[in-house]
């Protein structure tokens, strides 16, 4: 996972739009797509299908409740 | 640049001269002399007159598109060509500019969309241009404030006094491990710092349940929740201090300055918390809602330090409190929640001494809809109260038991009861009924047309029977809201809307993500909501929703209800037996005695 997810507060949301037949298809690419950008806490927000496609909000955690957050790390207590 | 120079506004664009009207209007009332050209003029038109004019400045107005980069370039060109681009101080302003594209293009400066004119000033008086902090002049709202809570309905409020006085009769010489508990906190509190609190602590626990004993005893952590290091902490401490360095805060409403806007949070862990409420505040929150986990409730007694939980809800301990508290801006109004559960009494408590400014307590919700047993909660409500008006923290008195089914007619008598409870203790409560999309009204159909009518006639029905504040939640919209990032957040702006329509004191809002359940909401889902509000009372401004004459009609008949169920409540003479049989909310409605801390309740 890149170090600028350290950033992120807690959550990566994607909203996209699949070309698909329905929403399982929509589904699957979604968490492929989530996969491929190294979110590996991911899932899917919303989804809803109509012909064209399906509309699609996937989340990715990045920090939840309780981690260690990069974002708290900015730096050394020697700085 | 003095302001007897002229400045040339120049629009070269076929049609679009609108930014540049309205940065004249600004420049006019500076005292600057402007001069307006009209749409479609040539680059060499605009030239012309600026040397007949000597102007001192040109603001060029274009919309960007293809090859229009190209023309804006060529402009500048031609400006240093007719000798005047060493004196003129040349800008160019319109959609899709930015600062670096004019830098690009050869101009002294760049105005994107959302340009003040005091921007525009700046520039030509050669200054930095300081935006006004919105909110610098926020003001921490006493939403109480001017209210006598006085009643309309004389019936109701004499009926109301009649079961108070009941109320307070039975409990008078009556004691709970809960009250117990808030006794030994207020005198731990209150110890000199390095005294032994040994026996104090070892009293406290006297009345704590035994995982709660062996978190101070044995140091056993409870699973999902660990203690935060001071390493992380002097972390949280400079997180906070270079956020507010850089905090300017947004104001939400427009020019109604009601209503005050609540986001609630809870994610579990007080730094995420914190995180989540400096977004909330820097979005414009007016105040933020502390939720604890649902096991708290059921839980006797506090644990104690900075503790993180990996699930929903934050936990209460003194020390995560203050560090909430630490981090919050001046002006943020911050409410603990204690309407429910065991530990209501040391809640408040707790919440006064941290410097909270608002509550939460219902002794019919949380007894009907929060688990507890009615009679511990009565006992330990009248306690929590008191606490509540030494500390002068206000109180909203929620009316949740209306998703477990109930008709808000009952849920209001219940919400009224305890209400009137906290005027005779000295409290000052606020009532807070549903903006929702109820169970009663799924089956009912009352909302089959609209979210309108229905909820006016709430606002409509307690207005008629008391002058109290009100504060619908919680969230606003709750159960018309779905996963729909668009659709949740144009249904908060909404609700919102028709509560500032009514002229409501407060709002609590949900996040665009709060329908979704797997997993926590995330701080851009909280900034959807509220930028959604902001842009609904931008709409909405002064002018109001209007119901339909339907929202009379059901203010009528939720008045009657509520006046029959009083009216019952008070012959059956014993408050406490009414919440175990139904009177406010029965099984067959959805509510359920809570069973929680059932015979705990001890005679003085």
């Amino acid at each position: 996972m890149g170090e600028w997810f350290e950033s992120v507060l807690d959550a990566v949301d994607i909203e996209t739009f699949f070309a698909c037949k329905d929403e399982k298809e929509g589904r699957v690419l979604a968490m492929q797509l989530m996969k491929g950008f190294g979110l590996k806490d991911a899932d899917i927000v919303f989804i809803e299908h109509e012909g064209p496609g399906a509309r699609v909000r996937a989340r990715g955690y990045i920090h939840r409740a309780g981690d260690r957050y990069g974002w708290l790390e900015g730096g050394t207590d020697d700085e | 640049m003095s302001k007897e120079a002229k400045v040339l506004l120049a629009p070269l664009d076929p049609v679009h001269d609108i930014g540049l009207k309205i940065i004249k209007r600004s420049l006019d009332e500076a005292g600057y002399l402007t001069i307006l050209l009209p749409p479609d003029y040539s680059s060499e038109e605009i030239l012309k007159k600026a040397l007949e004019e000597k102007v001192s400045a040109i603001l060029v107005s274009r919309t960007l598109g293809y090859g229009v980069a190209e023309l804006l370039a060529r402009f500048v060109d031609m400006a240093e060509a007719v000798g005047i681009r060493e004196n003129v101080k040349l800008a160019i302003g319109g959609m899709s500019i930015r600062p670096e594209l004019a830098q690009e293009l050869g101009y002294d400066a760049g105005f994107g969309p959302g340009t003040k004119p005091e921007e525009v000033i700046a520039f030509l008086e050669n200054r930095k241009y300081e935006p006004e902090i919105r909110g610098a002049g926020k003001i921490k709202r006493d939403i109480t404030k001017g209210f006598d809570y006085a009643y309309g309905n004389k019936n109701i409020g004499k009926m109301l006094d009649h079961i108070v006085t009941s109320i307070v009769g039975w409990g008078q010489n009556k004691t709970t491990p809960g009250i117990k508990r808030a006794e030994v906190r207020k005198r731990l509190l209150e110890l000199p710092q390095g005294k032994d609190r040994t026996q104090l602590l070892l009293e406290y626990l006297r009345w704590c349940d035994d995982k709660v004993k062996d978190f101070y005893l044995e140091k056993t952590v409870l699973p999902k929740t660990r203690l935060l290091s001071s390493e992380e902490l002097r972390k949280l401490e400079r997180y906070v201090e270079e956020t507010n360095k850089r905090m300017t805060l947004q104001v939400i409403q427009h020019t109604r300055e009601k209503p005050v806007v609540f986001i609630q949070y809870g994610t579990g862990c007080p730094f995420m918390d914190i995180a989540h409420i400096k977004a909330g505040e820097a979005w414009g929150a007016d105040g933020v809602v502390h939720f604890d986990p649902s096991w708290g409730a059921r839980t006797e007694g506090f644990l104690e330090g900075y503790i993180t939980h990996e699930e929903d809800g934050s936990i209460i301990t003194p020390e995560n409190l203050m560090s909430i508290k630490g981090s919050l801006s001046p002006h943020t109004i911050w409410q603990v929640r204690a309407h429910r559960g065991l530990n209501t009494p040391e809640t408040v408590l707790l919440a006064g001494a941290m410097g909270a400014d608002m509550t939460k307590i219902n002794i019919a919700y949380g007894s009907l809809g929060g688990g507890t047993d009615p009679a511990r909660l009565t006992v330990d409500a009248m306690q929590a109260i008191r606490y509540a008006a030494e500390y002068r923290l206000s109180f909203d008195v929620v009316t949740n038991e209306e998703l477990c089914g109930v008709p808000a007619y009952k849920a209001f008598a219940g919400m009224l009861i305890t209400a009137h409870l906290g005027l005779r203790l000295g409290g000052r409560p606020i009532l807070q009924p549903l903006f929702c999309y109820s169970p009663e009204v799924m089956v009912s159909g009352d909302m089959d047309d609209n979210y309108v009518d229905f909820n006016a006639a709430k606002i409509m029905a307690l207005r008629n029977i008391i002058r109290a504040p009100i504060w619908p939640g919680a969230p606003i919209g709750f159960l018309t809201q779905t996963e729909d990032r668009v659709q949740s957040s144009l249904s908060t702006a909404l609700h919102g809307a028709l509560a500032a329509s009514l002229g409501v004191e407060a709002i609590s809002i949900a996040s665009s993500d709060e329908a979704y359940s797997g997993g926590p909401i995330a701080v851009p889902s909280r900034i959807d909501t509220l930028k959604a509000l902001q842009e609904a009372f931008r709409f909405f401004g002064m002018s109001s929703i209007a119901p339909t004459e339907k929202a009379g009609v059901w203010a009528e008949r939720l008045e009657k209800g509520i006046e029959e169920v009083l009216e019952t409540v008070a012959e059956r003479g014993d408050f406490v037996a009414a919440l175990y049989e139904g009177l406010l909310g029965s099984v067959a409605e959805g509510a359920y005695p809570g069973r929680s801390g059932r015979g705990t309740v001890m005679m003085l």
